[in-house]
């Protein structure tokens, strides 16, 4: 079946070898990329057979645009221009695999049309691949029939070889993507070879091997690195950079301001207003702290803000304050952006505060000493993890960490709008072991609000008078707020229990008919 | 043949081949590792003609010979009780079919469970089971009465369960409200009859059906159903729904390791009727617990060996003697030593006492006749990256149902954790009886099926359910487990097995302990009679 090798009429033999070897290596890479695009397409989307037919038919049909694209070349171009393609096909085949990968991973919509585009890129430019050897053997005057028959057996062979190779051995030990990067590595190989080969006839050749060399290195740093790649990628991945408009892996967080009316508001729910927060965060911290006169050291949970630890740090007698928060671009962004420090005087960037960004149960889980006073300022129960917020467990697991005497302070939903929530929230603290004294204040922009003081002993009298400056806090406000008139009557509710999650299920229907 | 069409070929034929699982895995770069556990050790034992001989000797009080739930229930009663002249073989599985794995990704572990996953809140009756948890602080007050006060993050949080069923997902194992009224009908009927067998007691006063099964009452009325087979019975009692049989067939499965036709009746009504546990704290059917299932509680009662009285290595044959038993052990390096022991325990799944137990018959058991047949199992642990995504506005449960699959479904390892934010990784467990065929064509299967296959068999309910886009490309790691005998299966006739029976009541130098032991395998079973084999020991 193979033809006898025939002379070459004028082309040295040795560079005869060299273009015939990068046939053989063109063609592997060739039939590699398309066998990549397929099989990733397979193993992500599934389906192998409609994968495989639609990719080969988008590649086929590529490639004989490619074919015919290629007559548009001049045959005194026909070498530069194969140089060119080998790098392009190098960078593209070479990358295709992660780059899809990496689609994929970030959002499934467009995943499909950027694999067909890849593909029919790739296809076209594989397609002109042969046509344009074919025409700088010609123009070398090859005894042409001969050489075709070569090249072409060349060319059968070397996607013999990859489609022997590409499931037995590459993609089992290699991985798609580093497959991909290995035959970019081999198709710049070849554009890099031929350059120097024919460096007499082609002008500008450094440019040329500098252009490749860098995509060579580019490739392999790839090859290498493909696993990290993949990672770094993804974690770059969330947020458009408003400054006050993010999305972290937990929430998104928009800060609004209307003239002097700043708003943070997390997926969509408002979490204060400049106006008022003042009554929201002094409630939720003076009238413990004022009644705990020798308190050093004090834990809030949530309160990414740092607007409750501005309150605390009023207090001299505070050592330090430890404030977990889960989402680490919530602290950052009151810790930098300047209207938020303003507003909370530069709280957590005070020496006494330490920030930790982890998820409040996990940490209270390790070693972390015991607290004077913890602040449980999570966001509403309005889901079963955030329930579990608010459960036993939960709660168990702040007294292990309550100094003697401490109290635990939650904010509890609104005992107006969500009653049941609140009073749930209330037995559930009772069921836990503690006492607890329940107290309530009006926020202009949040209505009436509630907390929870909680502790291990009996006996609490809310303050009287408060050592540091308060703005809405005196002795007649704090006695109005452990009063309960007779429109917010505790109704009967169960514990929050994590086996019915109780808590979550009030919540929902009493927003519901609030709203309603 | 021109060049595109030599492509076109060579890339389609490939198409074919690329297809099935274990070349996505691989073509993803997932490592699969496959864990047979106990194969090896047992097709030795029962390929050996001859054993070796030992090269050394070791003497104990007591040996207990197997580290699972039996075994260890019998070493905490008698550390419990100041007893500790004692030895713990553990055989080739620590913790049997309470084991659990480790996937550990950065800084972070995830544990799951590779068997027993969870314990229904105990009966009146399990006062062992009760016992165990108030010690391990399970139970956090009042361990004997009506409704003990249970540590919640043990109790199975909310949404506990949901089946996938006509393409959505419906909460709790039975999807009633999608059904017509004639099927509803006739799941309330069931419903209604199971809660009065709850609570029904036979004509000796006992209760119908209880957990551990021998407090259950002898009333021959009732017993009777034990010559029938479930299907037989819901036939005779008119239970013809679909879906209801279908639900039925799934809890068999999921219990016993076979489906309705392969089951006594009484066994399927007692899964029903005897789980009636009370918590204080919880719904009445409320289940306990953790991310790497029963390994947890197995964990708990290891505690109370005394250090260094735990030794890995296998039974290889077990004899009684003049003044004690003689236990011929090979060492986890290979090396065979006698341990004697003044009384031992034999706490191994009988299907290897029967081979490491030249004299069984001589204690009343017959292997060829009453060795229960027992069920093959496979268990998948899936580590993914971050969740699958859910239909709108569902949320994924901790047992996770497809109905009508011969899958067991999945559950969910991070179910349990204490945390507002979903973990970075998370394991589902997918849980499958080969109960098409007999269990001895499943084991063949699990033996000799490539990986392929059994990858396959483990994802098929994830597969149903996820989009596959969504769902490999959070794969990170897969690890099957093959339990060719995971667990007995009762099967008609097991109540009255006489084998099980003389085992039961033999209290010689050599006693017999084991989950198999009740004709069914559940934690209670096999620690009640771990319990009962040490009591013994104790009085005498
Ligand atoms: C897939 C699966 C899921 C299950 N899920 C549940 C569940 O959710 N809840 C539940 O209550 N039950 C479940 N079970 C039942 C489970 O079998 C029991 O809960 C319990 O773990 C059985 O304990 P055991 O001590 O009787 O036996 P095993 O767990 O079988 O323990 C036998 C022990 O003997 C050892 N051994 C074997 N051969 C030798 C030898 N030659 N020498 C020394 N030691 C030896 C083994 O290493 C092992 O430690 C499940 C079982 C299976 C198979």
């Amino acid at each position: 079946m193979f033809p006898a090798p025939a002379k070459a009429v004028t082309l040295p033999a040795m560079l005869d070898r060299v273009l015939i070897l990068s046939v053989f290596v063109v063609a592997s890479c060739g039939l590699a990329y398309e066998l990549v695009a397929g099989a990733l397409a397979s193993y992500l989307l599934g389906d192998s057979v409609l994968q495989f037919s639609t990719i080969i038919g988008c590649y086929l049909f590529a490639m004989g645009v490619g074919a015919h694209l290629s007559r548009y070349v001049r045959d005194e171009d026909a070498l530069a221009r194969f140089i060119d393609i080998e790098l392009l096909v190098g960078v593209l085949g070479g990358l295709s695999a992660t780059l899809l990968f990496l689609v994929f991973a970030w959002m499934s919509a467009p995943f499909r049309s950027v694999l067909y585009v890849v593909v029919f890129l790739v296809g076209v430019l594989v397609g002109m691949e042969i046509p344009l050897v074919m025409r700088v053997l010609n123009r070398h005057r090859a005894a042409f029939s001969e050489l075709v028959s070569r090249v072409l057996t060349f060319d059968y062979l070397g996607a013999l070889a990859v489609s022997l190779l590409f499931p037995l051995l590459l993609a089992p030990t290699l991985g798609l993507a580093r497959t991909g990067f290995l035959f970019g590595m081999l198709n710049v190989g070849v554009a890099l070879w031929t350059a120097w080969h024919f460096r007499a006839e082609l002008g500008g050749v450094s440019r040329r091997l500098l252009r490749g060399g860098v995509i060579l290195i580019l490739l392999a740093g790839g090859f290498l690195l493909s696993d990290r790649l993949t990672h770094w990628a993804e974690q770059g991945l969330f947020g458009d950079d408003i400054v006050f408009a993010r999305s972290t892996p937990y929430q998104r967080i928009v800060v609004t301001r209307w003239q002097d009316d700043i708003r943070l508001y997390l997926n969509g729910n408002l979490q204060f207003s400049s106006r008022d927060e003042h009554r929201y965060h002094e409630a939720l911290v003076h009238p413990a702290l004022a009644a705990l006169p020798g308190a050093r050291r004090v834990l809030v949970l949530g309160g990414g803000d740092g607007l409750a630890v501005r309150e605390i740090l009023k207090y001299k007698n505070i050592d330090s304050v430890t404030l977990v928060d889960l989402d680490p671009e919530m602290t950052g962004l009151f810790t930098t952006s300047a209207p938020l420090v303003a507003l909370n005087a530069g709280a957590l960037r005070d020496k006494r505060v330490k920030v930790v960004n982890a998820d409040a149960g996990q940490w209270l889980e390790g070693d972390v000493g015991s607290f004077d006073l913890i602040v449980a300022d999570f966001p509403d129960p309005s889901n079963y993890a955030l329930g579990k917020l608010y459960s036993v467990p939960m709660y168990r697991l702040m007294t292990r960490h309550l100094a003697a005497g401490g109290y635990l302070v939650v904010q509890s939903t609104s005992p107006y709008f969500a009653p049941h929530a609140y009073w749930c929230i209330d037995a559930t603290l009772r069921e836990a072991g503690f006492q607890t004294w329940p107290y309530h204040v009006y926020v202009p922009s949040f209505g009436e609000w509630g907390y929870i003081l909680a502790g291990t002993r009996p006996g609490f009298t809310p303050p009287s008078q408060y050592p540091v400056a308060t703005r809405y806090l005196n002795a007649a406000t704090t006695a109005e707020m452990f009063r309960f008139p007779p429109d917010m009557t505790p109704p009967v509710v169960e514990p929050n229990r994590l086996n019915s999650q109780s808590l979550v299920r009030y919540f929902e229907q009493d927003w519901g008919q609030v709203i309603r | 043949m021109r060049r595109r069409d030599f492509i076109g070929l060579s890339a389609a034929t490939l198409a074919l081949s690329a297809c099935e699982p274990l070349a996505r895995l691989r073509g993803l770069g997932i490592p699969l590792s496959v864990l047979r556990p106990g194969m090896a050790d047992g097709h030795r034992l029962r390929d050996a003609i001859k054993l070796p001989e030992p090269g050394g000797e070791l003497s104990t009080g007591v040996a207990i010979l197997g580290g699972g739930i039996a075994g260890l229930t019998a070493a905490w009663r008698l550390a419990r009780e100041g007893y500790t002249d004692f030895i713990l073989l553990d055989g080739p599985e620590p913790d049997g079919n309470a084991a659990a794995t480790r996937f550990s990704v950065g800084a972070e572990n995830y544990a799951a469970p590779r068997g027993a996953h969870y314990l229904p809140l105990p009966s009146r009756e399990s006062t062992h089971v009760r016992e165990i948890l108030a010690d391990l602080g399970v139970i956090r007050a009042n361990p004997q009465s009506e409704r003990p006060e249970y540590d919640e993050s043990a109790l199975v949080h909310s949404p506990e369960e949901r089946v996938w069923y006509q393409g959505a997902w419906h909460e709790d194992l039975l999807p009633t409200r999608a059904l017509p009224e004639a099927e509803a009908a006739q799941h309330r009927r069931f419903e209604a009859l199971i809660a009065s067998l709850r609570t029904a007691r036979g004509a000796d006063g006992r209760k119908l059906f209880a957990i551990p099964i021998v407090e259950s009452s002898r009333d021959p009325v009732w017993r009777a159903l034990d010559r029938l087979s479930f299907a037989a019975w819901l036939r005779r009692e008119g239970y013809t729904a679909p879906s209801l049989l279908t639900y039925l067939d799934y809890a068999s499965r999921d219990d016993y390791g076979a489906g309705l036709a392969g089951i006594s009746a009484w066994a399927g009504l007692h899964y029903f009727a005897a789980r009636d546990g009370r918590a204080a704290n919880a719904e009445p059917g409320a289940v306990l617990t953790w991310p790497d299932g029963l390994q947890t509680l197995a964990r708990g009662l290891g505690k109370y060996i005394p250090a260094g009285q735990r030794y890995a290595g296998y039974a290889l044959r077990i004899e009684e003697g003049r003044n004690g038993v003689r236990v011929l052990c090979r060492d986890k390096d290979g090396k065979v030593y006698t341990l004697n022991a003044r009384r031992a325990i034999c706490a191994l799944p009988l299907h290897v006492a029967a081979r490491v137990v030249p004299n069984l018959a001589g204690y009343g058991f017959d292997a060829r006749r009453h060795l229960p047949e027992s069920a093959p199992w496979l268990v998948g642990n899936i580590l993914l990256r971050g969740f699958p995504k859910e239909q709108a506005g569902v949320n994924l449960a901790w047992d996770n149902v497809v109905h009508g699959s011969r899958g067991l479904g999945w559950v969910v390892s991070t179910h349990q954790d204490l945390r507002a934010a979903r973990p970075a990784h998370t394991v589902f467990t997918t849980y499958r009886a080969l109960a098409d065929a007999t269990p001895r064509a499943g084991r063949d299967l699990l033996q000799r099926a490539p990986d392929t296959e059994l990858l396959a068999l483990a994802l098929e309910d994830m597969e149903q359910v996820y989009h596959p886009l969504d769902l490999w490309r959070r794969m990170q790691a897969v690890e099957l487990i093959l339990r060719g005998h995971g667990m007995a299966i009762p099967r008609p006739g097991y109540l009255d097995n006489p084998g099980l029976a003389a085992l039961r009541s033999t209290d010689g130098r050599l006693l017999f302990a084991h989950g198999d032991l009740s004709g069914y395998s559940v934690f209670e079973e096999a620690a009640w009679w771990g319990d009962i084999a040490a009591q013994r020991i104790l009085k005498g």
